[in-house]
């Protein structure tokens, strides 16, 4: 009974350690990849597989997840999450065709409030051209119409 | 027969009805949805909403009722209203559109500085981004609770629907519930932020603004948004037709008609949709409950970056503007401009502020619907 107790014990214990190995903040790592850098924030690693078949194999793992986002950039494909996932992106390198760069970055603060940071001021760039549109264009229809107004009460 | 085979006979009978299927979280639905009701009828909290979304809360939440779902493949009653008017977006652009046509952008285009103020109080819109997002919401989530603060019904309907429709019913109600609460929000943080002094600074005499100028105002903002922020453009393209017809004086008819019977029936269909998606096993979790927290601070916040950036423009401005008017940055129209009114006098009975708080109170209507803009922006 008791070997049994502690076999069960020991199973639940090294059963998730052994998920865990599978992947890096819940994303599945490709199996054939050398780490370059790992920190417990981010993941660098470069795999044996074309840029194209990478795509694909994050496609496929990642085709139940909701709120993820792919993104084609000139050097690289970007996959972001949007929900509420403890990983930010996978930036997939466009680099040579059979070895590839694969980066996970954990979900960060410094991007939610860069980000919010801009578009609080782009709210502002927005109001201050419409404000800087409406003056002048105030400025010079209220003058068109006080000269209109002036040769009207003229010829009267 | 025997007695067996019509007792089955009623029992299948009694299996029809809803009685048999009544669970316990219908009846709190049903409280919720009679709650808003009672605030529609008896407090006149924005009962033009409230009342057939509360309505509409109630009768979904019967069992086997052939409203939100689909009979033989074909969409029932509701779901109808639901898929064309609010997951196609239709109904909050017609909202805009009779709001357009019922507005006089007059004192914002007498004083165009009050355009700051409305992107100022966006600031309650950042902020509580973070903070839905720590309390675990997904980051579509946030942004969608996040612009109830900017207190505009059909921004915030459009944005939910765009980005976390799942959302949609207990964010429409929040910004409903606490538009209508403005009178009692706004005060407190008004009289905390300025100082009696400040609340006597005079508001001096509005420049008259000629029907040109009035008529060449929906096209150049339109044009600008159109630019800067696209993805906004059916609210604001809406808007801005509403007010061109309005300010044109040559098409009387569509006027009246979107501002009268258009919007009236847009306002049923909009109200009774969102109270439909608000079914027991979607609304009762702990979110709606968080929406309601965080969309009480988002409103506070906004009122707070209104009266702030009054605050910041007197630094650089010879005539001083009265930070009263800073509150009315959230969208509430009417409401919040008359909210600084009413202040305003407490304080000088000569000062009238409401026209001079109609200028943010417009302006915080296109800085949230910027925001909206921004926030969809950033998940395409």
């Amino acid at each position: 009974m008791k070997n049994s107790v502690l076999f069960v014990v020991i199973l639940i214990l090294v059963f998730p350690l052994y998920s865990i190995a599978e992947g890096f903040l819940n994303v599945p790592v490709i199996k054939e990849g050398t780490t370059i850098k790992k920190t417990d924030s981010r993941l660098e690693s470069t795999v044996n597989l074309s840029h194209d078949e990478a795509v694909t194999f994050y496609r496929d793992a990642l085709e139940d997840y909701k709120d993820i986002k792919f993104r084609e950039w000139k050097d690289a494909t970007y996959i972001e999450d949007d929900g509420s996932r403890p990983w930010h992106s996978i930036t997939i390198s466009k680099g040579t065709k059979k070895q590839t760069t694969v980066i996970i970055v954990k979900d960060n603060w410094t991007w939610i409030i860069t980000t919010l940071v801009l578009r609080y001021i782009g709210v502002f760039v927005v109001l201050t051209v419409l404000f800087l549109g409406m003056s002048i264009s105030g400025k010079i229809v209220s003058g068109l119409v006080k000269r209109a107004e002036k040769r009207n009460a003229v010829s009267t | 027969m025997n007695l067996n085979e019509i007792l089955d006979m009623l029992l299948s009978t009694l299996q029809t009805t809803g009685i048999y299927n009544l669970e316990w979280r219908l009846l709190i639905m049903w409280g919720v949805g009679c709650l808003f009701v009672y605030l529609a009828i008896a407090k006149k909290y924005e009962p033009l909403l409230l009342l057939p979304i509360g309505f509409g809360i109630f009768i979904v939440n019967f069992p086997m009722v052939p409203l939100m779902g689909y009979s033989h493949g074909h969409p029932q009653l509701l779901q109808v209203f639901y898929h064309y008017g609010l997951e196609w977006e239709v109904m909050p652009c017609i909202i805009f559109l009779g709001l357009g046509a019922m507005t006089d952008f007059g004192p914002l285009i007498a004083n165009p500085k009050t355009l700051l103020i409305g992107a100022g109080t966006q600031l309650g819109v950042f902020i509580t981004f973070t903070g839905t997002v720590l309390v675990g919401f997904t980051l579509k989530e946030a942004a969608s609770v996040s612009i109830i603060g900017g207190a505009d019904g059909p921004t915030t309907i459009y944005l939910t629907q765009h980005l976390a429709p799942q959302l949609l019913g207990p964010n429409a109600l929040a910004a409903y519930s606490y538009m209508a609460m403005v009178p009692l929000i706004q005060p407190p943080i008004m009289r905390l932020m300025t100082t009696p002094e400040e609340r006597r600074i005079p508001a001096r005499q509005l420049r008259h603004v000629s029907k040109q100028e009035k008529i060449l105002f929906p096209l150049i903002t339109v044009g600008i948004i159109a630019l800067l922020v696209p993805s906004v453009i059916p609210l604001m393209g809406m808007f801005m037709l509403g007010n061109l017809m309005k300010e044109s004086g040559v098409v009387e008819r569509l006027t009246e008609t979107a501002q009268g019977p258009l919007m009236n029936i847009i306002t049923i269909f909009l109200g009774l949709s969102v109270g439909a998606t608000m079914q027991a096993d979607k609304f009762l979790s702990w979110k709606p409950l968080f929406i309601f927290s965080l969309g009480l601070l988002d409103f506070a916040v906004c009122t707070i970056g209104g009266i702030l950036t009054v605050k910041i423009m007197n630094l650089f401005l010879k005539e001083k503007i009265n930070p009263l008017i800073g509150s009315a940055g959230v969208s509430a129209v009417p409401m919040a401009a008359r909210v600084s009114q009413v202040e305003g006098l407490k304080y000088d009975k000569t000062n009238h502020l409401l026209m001079h708080a109609i200028g943010p109170n417009l302006a915080g209507v296109i800085g949230s619907a910027a925001a909206a803009g921004m926030f969809i922006a950033m998940f395409n």
